[in-house]
């Protein structure tokens, strides 16, 4: 079956550094991916490149088998992939409705033509319907995003990737800086995200976390991926081994 | 109780103001002084608004001021040179948009940060006036089809109060009900994220800083046509003011935020504050040292509300 996103020879230079030195990944349909690596192995990098943010240097990236190029992160929405960054996806001060709705609001004609005015209600209806859909009860769509808890602020974020109807999504360290019962609900939003057949692309710096939910895993080192293997009979602690010395001995 | 405090207090401070000076200042309190007074802040309260619409995508605009005055400098020129009026204000309004696009592309392609930016177009601005008018005044008996913009009146309400109220409420609702609005919002909340939720972001600022320069062309067409005159660096009085206007805005409504009514109260009251200590016999300078002491209260406040610097800078 195609993948549905293939990166070939990915290389990306910031200046004289070289932040990936060629890193090929498949990512296929319906499967949580788990992305491992030390600080500095270019996980990040990786991400921002398929989610729009920055673009390569070089090699090639094919969305169900076409090649593509993403300019910017609205290119890589349109295309079905959506990315939620641990700290930069939200607004604090802005409402949960403003914040699921960040970019492609929901409008109605009105007026004149050009202008776009907001359909607030519709999005806050919808926007709880993508909470309840994800299980989170939060009832008052025009709370502020700061008020909320850890957890609730990562549903937020995946009800805009539903919004967004992403195809797949990424998720930088979901769980960082989250107690153990938030990191719970994360990790079923995750689960749900799978069930309705949706592409996961996680990562994590927690062991456990991957464990739990990755079909398999990929760990990078030094900007190359060293291992791509299902994460079948893995536990936490090989894992992070692997992570550390980038040699798969199981 | 705190919620009401936080939302209302500085304005409830501003109500207490008005209530001190009709008490204590002579003739404050006459219909014809509280409406000069309402008059005068419109000026004020569209220079302002641009302001906010800036400042929502969280740029400073400081060319406000000497973008009007050049603005003002060539309405007058025009007129002045016979020139039919609607051509006047058309260049009064395209210089003041111009000036505001040129801000915008400073900003966003050449990435001059706006202090610098918005400040060297301040200094642009107020050399062009002085070139333009070579230091001289254009004073006039100008076409009342001109000097009407600001003079007369529809069914009894002075055309500045109509003007801020038609300002007020264009800005109102872009900011509060349109996609491009809430885009600006979101890019001055929080610029990254905005960002990489698909929006444009530069773009929205530049729409910040085009409208703040429209809205000192519109306050530039105003003031030449009340006074008759155009001078350069008329509009310099209003820098201040306007930045005054502004933070003392943000301090209430929506707190911490560039917000329109905010800014539309506090302009107000601004002008309340500085019509009260003439009637009361304060010296001129003594506005600049109230006006200094609210713009750093103002961001303390705000700062003290949100719990870290309103502004970014």
């Amino acid at each position: 079956m195609t993948p549905i996103l293939s990166l070939a020879g990915i290389t990306k230079r910031y200046g004289g550094v070289e932040a990936l030195k060629g890193v090929d990944l498949d990512v296929h349909q319906g499967e949580i991916l788990a992305v491992c690596g030390d600080n500095g192995a270019g996980k990040s990098t990786l991400i921002r490149i398929v989610s729009g943010a920055h673009e390569a240097s070089g090699g090639e990236m094919r969305l169900h088998g076409a090649p593509v190029v993403f300019r910017s992160p609205h290119d890589a929405l349109t295309r079905g992939i959506a990315t939620i960054y641990q700290d930069l996806a939200l607004a604090p001060r802005l409402s949960i409705a403003e914040n699921v709705f960040m970019g492609a609001e929901l409008v109605r004609p009105l007026l004149l033509p050009f202008v776009k005015m907001l359909d607030r209600k519709g999005m806050r209806t919808a926007a709880r319907g993508y909470l309840e859909r994800l299980q989170v009860p939060v009832t008052d769509m025009r709370r502020p995003v700061e008020r909320l808890s850890g957890g609730q602020r990562q549903a937020v974020a995946i009800a805009r990737a539903l919004h967004w109807n992403a195809r797949l999504v990424i998720m930088d360290e979901p769980t960082a800086a989250l107690g153990v019962k938030e990191t719970g609900l994360v990790l079923d939003l995750i689960r749900r995200l799978k069930a309705e057949g949706r592409t996961v692309v996680l990562i994590s710096h927690n062991m456990a976390d991957v464990v739990a939910l990755a079909d398999r895993v990929a760990i990078l080192k030094g900007g190359r991926k060293v291992i791509d293997r299902p994460l079948k009979g893995l536990d936490a602690d090989t894992l992070a081994h692997m992570v550390m010395t980038g040699v798969d001995r199981t | 109780m705190r919620a009401v405090f936080e939302t209302w207090g500085t304005a409830l401070a501003g109500l207490a103001v008005v209530l001190f000076f009709v008490v204590a200042a002579p003739n404050f309190a006459s219909p014809t002084n509280l409406l000069n007074i309402v008059k005068e802040t419109s000026f004020l309260a569209i220079l302002a608004l641009g302001f906010t619409l800036a400042l929502i995508t969280a740029e400073l605009d400081l060319s406000i001021a000497d973008v009007a005055s050049l603005a003002a400098v060539v309405t007058g020129f025009l007129i002045h040179g016979g020139h039919p009026p609607a051509l006047a204000v058309a260049a009064g309004l395209g210089v003041g948009l111009l000036c505001g696009l040129v801000n915008g592309v400073s900003v966003t392609r050449l990435r001059v940060p706006a202090l610098i930016a918005t400040l060297g177009m301040a200094a642009m601005a107020r050399g062009l006036g002085f070139m333009l008018t070579e230091g001289v005044s254009f004073v006039g008996r100008w076409p009342t089809g001109f000097t009407g913009l600001a003079r007369a009146s529809v069914w009894g309400i002075p055309a500045l109060v109509l003007w801020m109220a038609g300002a007020a409420a264009i800005a109102l609702v872009l900011v509060k009900a349109t996609r491009t609005g809430a885009r600006m919002t979101a890019t001055g909340e929080a610029e990254e994220a905005a960002r990489l939720s698909g929006i444009a972001t530069a773009r929205m600022k530049r729409i910040g800083l085009a409208l703040s320069g429209l809205a000192a062309g519109l306050t530039a067409v105003l003031l030449t046509a009340s006074l008759s005159s155009a001078a350069p660096n008329m509009a310099g009085d209003y820098f201040l003011y306007a930045i005054a206007a502004v933070l003392l805005g943000m301090t209430m409504v929506e707190p911490g935020r560039a917000n329109i009514p905010g800014t539309l109260i506090a302009a107000l009251t601004l002008k309340v504050l500085g019509n009260g200590l003439v009637l009361m016999g304060a010296a001129y300078y003594v506005q600049d040292i109230v006006l200094g002491f609210i713009i750093i209260a103002s961001v303390a406040v705000s700062a003290s509300v949100m719990r870290k610097a309103p502004l970014r800078l």
